[in-house]
């Protein structure tokens, strides 16, 4: 593709009549298109050169708006908001600031599908153009059914003073989304305009509703939706989109219609004051417990030092060739062409796998490079090595790979039909898990109240904004370096050691700092190939997968349908529970057994049930991969459970606070597999902070939507469970520079390890956070501690310090004893060195850095070993130390569109001490958000085994506009007096209550619970005018 | 190929480039600066906002031959030497940052609304940081302490 940038416009008319030849303005739409598997064009024809930028007053007291002008421009233009103010509010939804300082208006209407074009359409905009035979000057609507030529402006009449006018743009999300329908409409007395289109709806005005709206807004109503041609698309239906472009018309031009009355019988908990000890967390710059990050600067600075952003000159670029189809047999592989390009310096496939072809934490089901059998669209079939991008593009293009497909098994339903293709030997079952307690029957047969629902979760993508990749270098030595951001290098590296046939001593990993986790990097993901290449190669590569590659490749949140019914007496207490799930595990294990087993044990929630019945089926499916994600299951079986909590409240008229303490568990019962679990339980006190929320007697806002508050409460587990190993080790020394190091194999995504390990070896040592190094994240410079996943590590990083330091601390003071001659029991450790105990000086007597000169090469180091605590129960897997939240959410449902809108979130937590109050609260936060998205945006969509949602235009993660502008954290620290456990983590704390807690808020709000996350507008319509779901 | 100079962090460079490189990838692959990031290809997530002649643009949204002659400000042109931008600095104070990856992209466009709202008088409050950061994805914090950064830093600046 050339780009040509002609001056005059002559020029550039010549050059559009080529064939190929296509005129741009900011071109911001083509790379989206490029991305999503356009060709680009032959030439692009760049039009900046030409001016016509200007905006001007028109003759007839308008504005006429160069085609080249800016939508920013257009934005800022001071006459705009006096002359046609419609068009300066809805310049504001297209895009985003940094899209419309190069978006141009003739982009707009070249494209043919800008957001833009209701609100031009409706203000009887003109379009002036260089037609291909003379100049064009003609009604906006009748160039865009015919387009001639190249716009060179637009006029814009001035917008009649005395007419109601609106603007609607109805997106995915609250902002930069793609328009699911814009609207844009003027009435005065003597005309109306009206205007619609966007994404997939062609930009028309509407004559035949224009003509309707003297009859007022209900013939107005049903005209819009008659004329609306809106076409569906994987998100909406056709009949959404003109549904509620109607409505937004029709409430925009005549003012609000009355909501529909809310037929919820929820009450309100009573006022109670929050437990004792429960504190708001907030903090700031110069606050006592607020400390900047360790990785700040670097992180700032743009020097962090992320894996994907290593360039070395010798450095070759790797790609992996993917099988993009989700079900096929590999008839022929063929590289040889590839191999022969000039500057392909490796190509790889199974042949070059040394070890087991195969991966997985769990069980090793998933192959480095596909030798037989592709079972998602994301399968590994190849990767090359070359010089640079280009080429290992061309090279990857050049592999010729035969298939021939297979029946595609697109769903658990399909997986587990009787005569299902095997997608492995073992069946499509890949794990099932079934238990009954007491007599269900018989407890349904006295229950008072039954409810009875089916709970569906999204495929949730975790979009860590880092996508998965890095680097990988050969050594002299016959060691191999692997630096590709993780969250456990240790099995990382056994995991390659397997693969590559190579003792694991000669693997050096490195997996830290890494752009997000979230679980998602738990699993190894490109290092195989990476590895294969570089070794192959024998030069350093690196590789770093594209958003789009990320969607197609990398493991998602496992997709359940929850069907639970329950049952209680007329007193709202629980006599039976049946809980039956089904979740896509994907094509391959990874960690979905675990998931799913710990999604059960949370079946019943933090209540107790004399009878319960549950079964668990996880099916393999050609649906891509799926594994760990924040809240590993948990969050999921909450959803359901806490829903059918208040819906009980609902029949049995108690409040959600007073239905949940009569059934709530209490401290030192069995956990649900009858299995002992640890003290410092705190749901009781995390209800009572609850019931204290104001959110119960927030004010509806002043557009009059109606809106609801709900809650949820939550409990996670930290740590493995009671099966796997989970144990590690860690270590402090005193490194040459005088910084004491605390060194951990766990990574920093983020969360705060580096923040953790700083304030726990600080806390324990009585020294300075600022004379901690925290180390981590490389196999060589950090002994192994565990997987940095399942809320771990807070403990790991907290057992690591205590454990560690009293020998340390010993070692170090001895050193200054030696050095100073004052004896070593008279001394201590104080921020920046030793100095002398019982005095009332901190004043070191020796620094740091002077003890580590006066050591030499024998510095003193302490090593520790610490084990997470388990359970005694071994026949499944389940979790001994917890930590407990209830959050609260207050939620607007915009009757226009069905859309919720988040008013408040609010959430207690329960997790033992806060080491570090902005890592805690960031968590918390993050998690929140991250739930958010889960509940009301994200779902990764396939159909036949293809993923449809193929990068971030279309998979919707919160924007900034979708969060809650108000949000609060609390705390409750306080651990019971024999409690040794110490602070509990809460990476996954947050994410665990969100779903219910807003579906229960729709519910109080519009009277009817909607079932399907993410919760679907077009659903929540429904419910909004249907009758009260039971 | 297109023979593409441009002024990049206050120093003059040069480079024969295929015709539909895009401008962080001259950025990234040819200057190797890679403080600035790359979260997807279609314009969401902001990771790679740096400043076109002073302005917070998109540089996956760009190709590198249409800015020939002008002049970008990457994330490591932000700072004077060692002294910290007070952007930079409000984003570390405040914690409006975790993984880190987005947080070049979200300094550029404080950096940039700070500065416009400035020149234009209009007052830079939350709402107005909110919407302005309308194209910027965070995935780790809520936003918040980036809302509260960019305030702080408007304040300092």
């Amino acid at each position: 593709m050339k780009v040509l940038r002609p001056g005059t416009l002559g020029e550039a008319r010549a050059l559009i009549a080529r064939p190929g030849h296509v005129a741009v303005g900011g071109g911001t739409v083509l790379q989206l298109g490029w991305a999503s598997g356009a060709t680009p064009p032959e030439a692009l024809v760049d039009l900046s050169r030409l001016g016509l930028g200007d905006i001007a007053a028109s003759a007839d007291g308008g504005l006429t708006i160069g085609a080249a002008a800016t939508l920013a421009d257009i934005e800022n233009d001071p006459q705009l908001s006096d002359t046609a103010p419609l068009l300066a509010r809805a310049v504001r939804d297209i895009g985003a600031p940094g899209i419309r300082r190069l978006a141009t208006l003739g982009g707009q209407i070249g494209w043919g599908a800008g957001c833009l074009l209701p609100a031009l359409l409706a203000l009887d905009a003109r379009v002036f153009a260089a037609g291909s035979t003379d100049p064009v000057d003609m009604p906006l609507a009748d160039w865009l059914a015919a387009p001639d030529g190249l716009v060179l402006s637009v006029t814009v009449p001035p917008q009649a003073p005395d007419a109601t006018w609106t603007w609607r743009k109805i997106g995915l999300r609250a902002a930069f989304t793609p328009s699911v329908i814009a609207v844009a409409g003027l009435r005065s007395e003597a005309s109306a305009a009206l205007g619609a289109g966007g994404g997939p709806v062609p930009p028309r005005r509407l004559p035949v509703s224009e003509a309707a709206v003297a009859e007022g807004p209900e013939a107005l109503r049903l005209a819009l939706e008659a004329e609306i041609e809106a076409p569906d698309c994987i998100h909406r239906t056709g009949r959404y989109r003109a549904r509620v472009a109607a409505a937004a018309l029709t409430r925009g031009l005549f003012g609000t219609p009355r909501a529909p009355a809310a037929e919820t019988s929820l009450k309100v908990p009573a006022a109670e004051p929050p437990p004792e000890g429960l504190r708001s967390l907030e903090g700031g710059p110069g606050g006592p417990e607020w400390h900047p990050r360790p990785d700040g600067r670097a992180k700032i600075t743009g020097q962090a030092g992320y894996l994907t952003d290593a360039r070395a000159p010798d450095m070759l670029v790797g790609r992996i060739l993917r099988a993009g189809r989700p079900h096929a047999r590999i008839l022929s592989l063929d590289t040889s062409r590839a191999e022969t390009l000039p500057g392909v310096a490796a190509v790889v496939t199974h042949a070059d796998v040394p070890g087991l072809n195969a991966f997985g934490i769990m069980w090793q089901d998933q192959p480095a490079l596909c030798h037989d059998v592709i079972r998602y669209e994301g399968d590994p079939v190849a990767a090359v090595a070359a010089v640079d991008e280009a080429t290992a593009e061309t090279a990857l293009q050049a592999i010729e790979v035969v298939y021939e497909d297979l029946p595609v098994i697109a769903s658990p339903a399909e997986a587990l039909a009787e005569d299902a293709t095997r997608l492995h030997q073992g069946g499509n079952l890949a794990a099932g898990f079934d238990l009954e307690r007491g007599d269900v029957e018989a407890g349904f047969g006295a229950a008072a109240h039954i409810v009875e629902a089916t709970y569906v979760t999204p495929r949730q993508m975790h979009v860590f904004l880092e996508t998965e990749g890095g680097w990988c270098a050969p050594g002299d030595d016959g060691t191999l370096t692997v630096a590709v951001g993780g969250q456990h290098g240790g099995r990382d590296r056994e995991q390659l050691a397997r693969i590559l046939d190579m003792p694991e001593e000669r693997l050096h990993v490195i997996t830290s700092p890494t752009g997000g986790g979230f679980g998602g990097k738990d699993e190894l993901t490109v290092q195989p190939a990476l590895a294969l290449l570089a070794l192959k190669a024998g030069r350093p590569v690196r590789l770093h997968l594209s958003r789009a590659e990320s969607v197609l490749a990398g493991v998602k949140r496992n997709p359940m349908t929850i069907r639970m019914k329950t049952g209680c007496d007329a007193d709202g207490r629980l006599l039976a529970q049946e809980v039956e799930l089904v979740a896509d595990c994907g094509a391959y294990a990874s960690l979905s057994p675990a998931v799913a087993e710990t999604a059960l044990e949370h079946a019943l929630g933090p209540y107790l049930a004399p009878a319960l019945k549950t079964s668990g089926r996880l099916a393999y499916t050609n649906n891509g991969v799926g594994g760990a994600f924040r809240g590993f299951g948990a969050n999921q079986m909450t959803f359901a459970i806490e829903c059918q909590l208040d819906r009980l409240a609902a029949l049995t008229g108690l409040d959600p606070v007073e239905i949940r303490r009569r059934n709530l568990r209490r401290p030192g019962m069995p956990g649900l597999m009858g299995h002992k679990v640890a003290g410092s339980e705190r749901l009781a006190e995390m209800l009572a902070a609850a019931a204290a929320s104001p959110l119960w007697s927030a004010r509806a806002g002043p557009d009059g939507d109606p809106e609801g508050t709900g809650m949820a409460l939550n409990f996670q587990g930290n740590g493995l469970g009671s099966l796997p190993q989970d144990d590690g080790e860690g270590e402090l020394r005193l490194a040459a520079d005088g910084a004491i190091e605390i060194a951990s194999g766990l990574d920093e995504m983020g969360q705060g390890l580096a923040t953790a390990l700083q304030a726990v070896g600080a806390a324990r040592l009585g020294c300075a956070r600022s004379d901690i190094r925290p180390v981590y994240g490389d196999t060589q410079a950090a002994p192994d501690s565990g997987s940095t996943s399942a809320s771990r590590g807070t403990f790991a990083a907290w057992s690591i310090a205590r454990g560690a330091a009293p020998g340390f601390a010993e070692k170090v003071l001895a050193l200054a004893a030696d050095l100073t001659g004052v004896e070593a029991t008279s001394l201590r450790l104080v921020p920046g060195g030793v100095a002398v105990a019982g005095t009332n000086s901190d004043a070191p007597i020796a620094r740091f850095a002077d003890l580590a000169r006066h050591a030499g090469t024998a510095l003193p180091r302490q090593k520790t070993a610490f084990a997470f605590p388990k359970t005694d129960y071994t026949d499944g897997n389940a979790r001994f130390i917890h930590c407990y939240g209830a959050t609260l959410a207050r939620v607007a449902v915009d009757p226009v569109t069905g859309e919720v809108r988040l008013r408040a979130l609010e959430m207690h937590t329960a997790a033992g001490p806060v080491i570090d109050l902005a890592a805690y609260l960031g968590q918390i936060e993050g998690g929140l958000i991250q739930g958010l998205g889960l509940t009301l945006t994200e779902d990764t969509l396939f159909r036949e085994g293809r993923v449809l949602t193929t990068n971030l235009d279309a998979y919707m993660v919160p924007s900034i506009r979708d969060v809650a502008p108000s949000l609060r954290v609390t705390a409750l620290e306080d651990l019971d007096a024999d409690d040794p456990w110490g602070p509990r983590g809460v990476g996954e704390l947050g994410i665990g209550a969100v779903t219910p807690a807003i579906a229960n808020a729709v519910a109080a709000a519009i009277g009817g619970w909607p079932v399907a996350a993410p919760f679907s507008p077009e659903a929540i319509l429904e419910l909004a005018t249907g009758s009260a779901a039971a | 190929m297109a023979d593409v100079a441009m002024n990049v962090n206050g120093e003059a460079v040069r480079a024969e480039l295929p015709d539909n490189t895009l401008l962080v990838d001259f950025l990234r692959e040819t200057l190797g600066l890679t403080g600035t990031h790359v979260g997807c290809e279609t314009s969401q997530c902001g990771a790679c906002v740096v400043h076109l002649d002073g302005e917070a643009i998109k540089s996956c949204s760009v190709l590198a031959a249409s800015v020939a002659g002008r002049a970008v400000t990457t994330i490591e042109g932000l700072a004077d030497g060692d002294a910290l931008h007070p952007m930079q600095a409000a984003f570390n104070a405040h914690h409006g940052l975790q993984c880190g990856f987005c947080t070049p992209g979200m300094i550029m466009a404080g950096v940039d609304m700070v500065r416009r709202y400035r020149a234009s008088g209009e007052a830079l409050d939350e709402a107005a940081i909110r919407h302005e950061l309308e194209g910027n994805i965070c995935r780790c914090t809520g936003y918040h302490n980036i809302v509260r950064a960019i305030d702080a830093a408007a304040k300092a600046m």
